[in-house]
């Protein structure tokens, strides 16, 4: 599940102008926003929250939780494309209409702006979160 | 990680030392109808794999093998035999929290992580997103493993998965379009003209971006014998059998 070249090469531009101490180039949230439509200006509003923790345990495997803006929280994988949220099961994966949910674009984005929270915990607890997303849905 | 399954498939004829290139080796399914010989394949690639002087190949499979596949390529040696562990999750549950706690487990990291019959695991929870859950977890552990071997080194991921028979239900494209999502080189076996006693297949590898498709014949002799030639012609014309392609699958 990978991303168009023009997606990676907005998200790559985006870093580099965030690297330099710049504010994200309004040109580029426009980019954003014309690609990923009304997911990017909730995508911000969670980046903008803090919603994005980065859990990390000693074995160095890592994953995201995004707290929704209902007040759940979904799991999104570090590695690969994976969102635990009902949009990205339905538009993302069953009907293909979107490339990425709201969750993992303020992932990315908060990647970019080095606004992620961070998390340690142990290497059983982050086993129990990465089994709870299973029965999540259910 | 079709490299591995090149080398298998290649038997060492044109593959020179091993390239230590599996960090950037895409995920590979392979894919085939009953009986195609993808157990036979994936045994090949993790006696290729434990031969390469790195970490133990983890095999996990729902039911042990029933007989150890006979001359697949690699000679079957019992120092390469010691590097391959199996692992027989029972369930769908099983082979989740497996996953799920891959890191915790102690001692060397895997090299390489094959998973045969991904199908069996899927029949019990065929929603898309447990699918894609299960699909996404594989692709996350074999990344953790990577990270754990270490830079320039990588775990490699292979998964076989049974297709269906022409004219399979509409459930079956979908979960089959979702998975090809996540593994971008597939492996296709069909099965093609054969001698008396033969079984002769067809595999068309494509790695997904990473180059062109290759072809070989695969023909498993009655007494169970596995040889391989390459398909004579580099440039294969793909217009001529559109099954093999990604896209024509039912």
């Amino acid at each position: 599940l990978t991303l168009p070249a023009v997606v990676e090469e907005l998200l790559s531009e985006m870093a580099a102008a965030v690297r330099d101490g710049a504010p994200i180039p309004d040109e580029h949230l426009l980019s954003l926003k014309f690609v990923f439509g009304s997911s990017a200006v909730q995508a911000l509003d969670l980046v903008d929250r803090r919603s994005v923790t980065l859990i990390s345990s000693p074995s160095g495997r890592r994953v995201y939780q995004v707290l929704g803006s209902s007040g759940r929280t979904y799991t999104c994988l570090a590695s690969c494309h994976y969102c635990s949220c009902p949009a990205f099961a339905f538009s993302v994966l069953r009907k293909g209409d979107s490339l990425l949910c709201k969750h993992l674009l303020a992932v990315y984005l908060s990647q970019i702006t080095r606004t992620c929270q961070q998390l340690s915990v142990s290497d059983k607890q982050l086993t129990d979160i990465l089994s709870v997303e299973k029965t999540q849905e259910a | 990680m079709a490299e591995t399954l090149r080398r298998v498939l290649n038997l060492g004829i044109a593959a020179g030392p091993g390239k230590n290139t599996a960090e950037a080796e895409p995920p590979l399914l392979l894919l085939g109808g009953p009986g195609s010989g993808k157990t036979a394949l994936l045994f090949a690639a993790a006696l290729e794999a434990a031969g390469e002087g790195r970490g133990p190949v983890l095999f996990l499979t729902r039911r042990p093998l029933q007989s150890l596949p006979r001359r697949t390529g690699p000679a079957l040696e019992p120092l390469r035999l010691q590097k391959i562990r199996f692992q027989y999750p029972p369930s769908t549950r099983e082979l989740l929290r497996f996953l799920c706690s891959a890191h915790e487990a102690r001692g060397p990291a895997p090299s390489l992580l094959l998973l045969d019959g991904l199908e069996e695991y899927l029949v019990e929870d065929p929603g898309s997103q447990e699918a894609a859950y299960l699909a996404a977890l594989l692709l996350d552990t074999a990344v953790h493993f990577s990270h754990r071997v270490g830079p320039g080194r990588g775990c490699g991921l292979i998964v076989a998965l049974q297709t269906q028979e022409e004219g399979g239900d509409s459930g079956n494209a979908l979960q089959l379009a979702l998975l090809q999502r996540y593994f971008p080189a597939q492996c296709w076996l069909q099965p093609d003209a054969a001698g008396p006693g033969q079984c002769c297949l067809r595999a068309s590898l494509e790695p997904g971006g990473l180059g062109p498709r290759e072809e070989w014949w695969v023909i498993f002799q009655p007494d169970g014998e596995m040889t391989v030639t390459r398909w004579p012609t580099q440039a294969v014309d793909t217009s001529s059998h559109k099954g093999s392609s990604s896209g024509g699958q039912p």
